[in-house]
């Protein structure tokens, strides 16, 4: 699992500034864990937090649980931090989900050969006229070739795979964008707390 | 809390409302801000009305309302980030994904599942059984009549069962994960159990004949009008607009923590049918969501409805007929 663990936990290191003591840093990432649905422990050097159902606006919300430590670096404390997040593991796994479903769509549309395009065409197509009011205002007449119902979607098209596909790489897009974003975020939030006196 | 007393109801007796436009905050910032945010529901209403009415048909397609529809949603969503309404409702990453994951499988699973038990394909079933054609005189009268009249006859289909959600417990089952939302976005209206996104999708429209062109312009409506329920921008909304047409203001009530304030303001697009059946209520709110704000997961949003129903399916099979109370 190990070269796998990259995609849903974010690790990092800030260099303590000289005095700070663990239990100093943590003192000052306090608040950051007195949100709704955390849990969290401080032992020694070590603390571990869960959370529950966080707010949208809990600064951690996308991390479910982490474990921070303070150890002895080369040239003074440093405080080492993983986390874990369920929410960008499904965001990895998201495209799976979504070009399963536009192969759903692929095969449906092989079973369901009831082309109602191909009723339509039977059917002699009524010209159409445009409202006088409309004529009036310049509005296009309707051109009775493509005049159709619209329920049958982007171009009359039935299981289109296509939403699948797009939905697929805009949940690619989101992970990379997200795994980028939220370890930045974290790093210069704790960054912050801990240069706050 | 005391409240605000609204026709015969209390409003925020459990949770800060602020009821009646007089105490809603003004987009604040310089002129150009405050004349942006004040012209811009109406003016691309208006701006998208003229593009379906006039464009050419090789352009007037669905792609193109879906190209449009996702231009202007990213639009909207760069307005949220220049003009918040609420800072406490600003997306994050996790909440644009999240919103994005609902998004995704309205747009794919739901609409799969449409194609077959939906109400067009119910309609189609019942006019080929009974022989029934499609009113076809829709299609003579002017362009924006027809839109109007789709958009009416969808919203009024929507008012009535977004109502029957909040009386009927069977609909509230699908209905009330929805509620769990705790800030408005753009993408929010997709939140919720597919169950819920299919059954307010029903509609009747389908006994009708419409041209193409007109589905188009009822369409702008939603686009230009409905989408605005869910969004965290402050716009200073023009009385006339506020009066005929749904707001975030109205729909934030209507998903505030107070009870009685969501019980109102039930129309997608149009609020006027609220004030006509007398369940508008003007006012907004900040504080959104269920048992305190209570943020719900999107495991639990998928299987709440189900549980929640199975629970109360058993308890009214284990009730007998002479059910003695517990001691």
């Amino acid at each position: 699992m190990g070269m796998f663990d990259w995609i849903w936990h974010i690790k990092g290191d800030l260099a303590l500034a000289p005095g700070v003591s663990s239990g100093e840093a943590f003192h000052r990432l306090d608040p950051l864990f007195r949100t709704t649905g955390t849990t969290w422990r401080a032992e020694g050097d070590t603390l571990a937090f869960e959370k529950k159902d966080p707010a949208a606006q809990d600064r951690l919300s996308v991390f479910d649980r982490g474990v921070i430590r303070v150890e002895q670096g080369a040239t003074g404390l440093v405080l080492r931090y993983r986390l874990t997040s369920k929410a960008l593991l499904a965001c990895f796994l998201a495209p799976l989900l979504f070009l399963a479903l536009a192969q759903a769509n692929v095969l449906l549309g092989r079973f369901d050969q009831t082309p109602a395009t191909e009723q339509a065409k039977d059917k002699p197509k009524a010209k159409i006229a445009l409202n006088p009011i409309d004529k009036m205002l310049g509005a296009p007449e309707p051109d009775a070739a493509k005049a159709k119902d619209m329920d049958d979607g982007e171009d009359g098209k039935k299981h289109s795979p296509t939403p699948g596909y797009v939905f697929a790489g805009i949940f690619v897009a989101l992970y990379a964008v997200g795994r980028v974003l939220e370890d930045r975020l974290v790093r210069s939030l704790f960054a912050r707390r801990l240069a706050a006196a | 809390m005391n409240g605000v007393r609204v026709g015969n109801r209390i409003i925020g007796a459990d949770a800060p409302v602020t009821i009646g436009w007089e105490n809603i905050p003004r987009v604040e910032g310089g002129p150009f801000k405050r004349a942006f945010f004040t012209w811009f529901q109406p003016a691309s209403l208006l701006a998208l009305l003229a593009f379906w009415y006039y464009a050419p048909n090789s352009i007037a397609t669905a792609s193109t309302a879906i190209a449009i529809g996702i231009g202007f949603k990213a639009l909207l969503l760069a307005l949220e980030w220049v003009n918040p309404r609420y800072d406490s409702w600003r997306l994050t990453w996790k909440e644009a994904a999240t919103d994005m994951f609902y998004v995704g499988i309205a747009y794919t699973l739901v609409r799969m599942v449409s194609d077959y038990i939906g109400s067009d394909a119910i309609i189609e079933a019942v006019q080929q059984s009974f022989h029934w054609e499609k009113l076809g005189w829709f299609t003579g009268l002017p362009l924006l009549v027809q839109a109007l009249l789709i958009s009416l006859i969808f919203d009024f289909g929507q008012y009535w069962m977004h109502r029957g959600m909040h009386n009927w417990y069977p609909l509230w089952l699908p209905h009330s994960v929805h509620h769990y939302i705790t800030q408005l976005n753009i993408n929010k209206g997709e939140v919720g159990n597919p169950v819920e996104i299919f059954l307010i999708g029903l509609g009747i429209g389908g006994f009708f004949d419409f041209l193409p062109r007109a589905v188009l312009l009822a369409g702008t409506f939603g686009l230009a009008v409905g989408i605005y329920q869910h969004i965290n921008v402050r716009f200073n909304t023009p009385a006339w607009w506020r009066f005929m047409f749904n707001t975030t203001e109205h729909h934030s009530l209507h998903h505030s923590q107070d009870y009685e304030a969501t019980r109102s303001n039930y129309a997608g697009t149009w609020i006027i049918i609220d004030r006509m059946f007398g369940t508008c209520i003007d006012g907004e709110a900040e504080l959104l969501g269920m048992e305190g704000g209570r943020r719900m997961s999107i495991r639990e949003q998928m299987t709440y409805t189900f549980t929640e129903g199975w629970k109360a399916a058993k308890q009214r099979l284990s009730q007998g007929p002479a059910a003695v109370p517990a001691e």
